[in-house]
């Protein structure tokens, strides 16, 4: 705790001489360190507190369920005050490794450095029961909870409260970004919905449940999944199954994630004769996800151009 | 594996079941495992956090010994989690975190067996009674420094008949990072002290009579491997006689090195990964009746590829060379093991392996030519967490 006090001491007293020599024309801001699981609580992390060291342990390329525990992850938690995922076990396999290894105390207590974004919003799909064989099934629900923009801003809520109790001298600030966070927010899902019109009722084949709670929001249906089990790998069997399913009904395409490969999408829609779309999982997905804002404006454009021919 | 417990939940129980079975087409040296079928390495975990501030696991196994079943705890420890930044504690019966796979858990391996030089040396995997003090540097690289103090029983030389109660001390150091986004590495050092280590031959092994309880408890036969014939191979490596977790090869100092590289194309594990590790150990200092300078050695070079989410494929070589104690000399051991495993999975929860293994050498009994072993692993349970 010594050499983080320190740390903190002679980064705000850093901070402090810049602001002076500033005076007033940048507004001090604290700097926390922050670990994040995912891409996408990196950038959300980056909103609240621009100021603040922020790690993102994976890219948009990199499957969150697998992730190895490598020792460049141990020494980033080892001196992060906040590590922020997605929870809902969706790191289960490879976070508390981390933590223990870590030798961290500040990120072992969800009620101190460790914030799970799933504790502060309804997960869907909970599942009742799951056994060896059933796939990386989560009974906690549906842990890929950052494409619904409502629970964004629950969640970016929480966050920011939880920074504010981790730094309390900087609490305001983190309270002023959240609130200026939350009104652009607000305006662009005003805007997202008013575009993403055309694709609703739209009938779409997705590999894993990653893009659920986009699809719930924007009113797509997804008709069918290229994993015969979550986390199973689609077998030729499955994907011929899934065909003939699909031919007694409307399908408009077939979705992947940034770090999945493309196989099995591109040959389902290849035989049913509709568009194979690649989405970006999470910021950093592709070019236009430089950010929240930037990913979910490319979720939809992505959408509208390749499934429905039309842009906006 | 540990719990993310929020103080709401202080316990947080997670139960695991590693079933493990397999058939082997011949007895292999070094190694307690039985031709034909038989269970592997079944394992029966429990652990929790206890609040914030520790961590407690209970791990019992069962495994084949000789003709024999046998239940053992291989782990029973609480381990801090809320020291001052970057330290911790781990106090009870653990697996020792020297060298790279010792502290990994078997039935995570990609091979069906360990390295020949972890059979000889570290029987298998060196676990014990005792604690560790490990502190992670507040450095960009990862960087941590350990320690250990250890009963020492299962790493006890043959004829030692009044032993130091702690009998081992471990100091080890590991660094590792990333590369670049698709490449990560991990290279440590470990010194493993053995106050027991050094053997003593019948020579000098005038009858002591006084065998306190730590020496009779459990197989204390050592004594009757001094009476044998010198000729009798059974005595080679112990195998049949000592415990099966007992080190056939010990010494005062041992010395290991570890390497690994790990890479997946744009760091994502899912489709492929490649993993390639090494291990190299020495032991010196390895009787106390014969004046010598022969070290027991060995080395493990392995390259496992991921080809696919469920399957892979891995080639071994390995070697180690011991000598064993008869009166005023030593006899060689030597055994050279090539082993080529094609792995199966279903998301981590069963996996599948074929393997083929060489082996070569000797003076060591049951060298096995060619041989292949067909193992099943399930896992039930809570999802098991692996290091790197």
């Amino acid at each position: 705790m010594r050499i983080a006090s320190n740390w903190v001491f002679r980064e705000t007293s850093r901070l402090g001489f810049a602001a002076v020599l500033l005076a007033g024309s940048i507004q001090a801001q604290a700097d926390l360190r922050v670990f994040a699981c995912e891409p996408e609580w990196a950038a959300l992390a980056q909103e609240l507190s621009p100021r603040s060291v922020v790690y993102s342990a994976t890219t948009a390329q990199q499957d969150p369920h697998q992730v190895q525990p490598r020792p460049g992850l141990i020494s980033k938690m080892r001196k992060a005050d906040l590590v922020v995922c997605s929870g809902a076990e969706l790191e289960v396999g490879w976070l508390p490794v981390l933590q223990q290894k870590s030798g961290n105390r500040k990120v072992q207590s969800r009620d101190e450095g460790l914030f799970f974004a799933a504790d502060y919003v309804e997960t869907i799909d909970k599942a009742e029961s799951t056994g060896p064989l059933a796939g990386d099934i989560h009974e906690d629900g549906n842990p890929h909870l950052h494409l619904d923009p409502y629970r964004i801003l629950d969640i970016s809520k929480a966050l920011a409260e939880r920074m504010a109790n981790l730094d309390p001298a900087s609490a305001k600030i983190y309270r002023d970004n959240q609130s200026a966070f939350a009104d652009r927010w607000q305006a662009q899902i005003e805007t997202w919905e008013k575009q993403a019109e055309p694709l609703k009722g739209l009938n779409l084949i997705a590999y894993h449940s990653n893009f659920d709670y986009l699809l719930n929001w924007l009113g797509i249906n997804t008709v069918g999944d290229l994993e015969p089990k979550p986390g199973v790998p689609p077998s030729s069997r499955h994907l011929a199954s899934l065909l003939q399913k699909s031919q007694s009904l409307q399908v408009d395409g077939v979705i992947y994630a940034s770090y999945q490969n493309a196989q099995g999408a591109d040959w389902l829609s290849k035989k049913l004769g509709v568009p194979n779309v690649e989405l970006p999982m999470s910021v950093g997905g592709n070019e236009d996800s430089h950010d929240l804002t930037g990913l979910y404006g490319s979720l939809i454009q992505t959408l509208l151009k390749t499934v429905t021919g039309s842009s906006s | 594996m540990l719990a993310t417990a929020s103080s709401t939940d202080f316990f947080d129980p997670k139960l695991s079941l590693i079933l493990d079975g397999q058939y082997t087409t011949e007895k292999s040296a070094l190694s307690e495992r039985n031709k034909g079928w038989g269970i592997g390495h079944i394992e029966l975990g429990l652990s929790s956090t206890l609040g914030d501030y520790f961590y407690g696991k209970y791990m019992g196994t069962l495994h084949e010994h000789g003709s024999k079943i046998e239940y053992e705890t291989e782990e029973a420890f609480i381990q801090t989690l809320a020291l001052p930044d970057g330290f911790s504690l781990r106090a009870g019966r653990f697996l020792s975190d020297v060298g790279y796979l010792n502290g990994q858990h078997a039935h995570a391996d990609s091979f069906s067996s360990r390295p020949a030089v972890y059979r000889g040396m570290l029987g298998d995997h060196y676990y014990d009674d005792g604690a560790r003090l490990s502190y992670v540097m507040p450095t960009d690289i990862y960087w941590v420094l350990g320690a250990e103090a250890f009963r020492g029983k299962k790493m006890r030389a043959v004829g030692i008949t009044d032993p130091e109660s702690v009998g081992v001390y471990t100091a080890f150091t590991k660094i590792g990072g990333d590369f670049d986004e698709e490449n990560s590495w991990q290279l440590g050092l470990s010194y493993l002290r053995n106050r027991n280590g050094a053997g003593v031959s019948e020579l000098d092994h005038d009858e002591e009579e006084h065998e306190d309880h730590e020496h009779h408890d459990e197989h204390g036969d050592h004594e009757e491997h001094g009476h044998e014939d010198e000729g009798h191979h059974e005595h080679a490596g112990h195998d049949d006689h000592n415990h099966s977790h007992g080190a056939a090869y010990t010494g005062k100092d041992t010395y290991l090195a570890e390497a690994v590289w790990k890479w997946a194309p744009g760091g994502n594990y899912k489709y492929q990964s490649l993993t390639l590790s090494g291990e190299y150990l020495i032991s010196k200092n390895i009787s106390q009746t014969i004046k010598n300078d022969e070290n027991h050695e060995g080395f493990y070079l392995s390259g496992v590829y991921q080809m696919s989410p469920e399957w892979f494929a891995g080639v071994r070589y390995g070697e180690v060379e011991g000598y064993e104690a008869h009166g005023d000399h030593f006899h060689e051991q030597t055994l050279k093991e090539t082993d080529v495993v094609l792995g199966w999975t279903r998301s981590h929860a069963m996996t599948v392996k074929l393997q083929y293994t060489h082996q070569s050498g000797d003076d060591l009994p049951n060298i096995a030519g060619d041989m292949l072993t067909l193992q099943f692993t399930m896992s039930l349970g809570d999802h098991d967490a692996h290091s790197f």
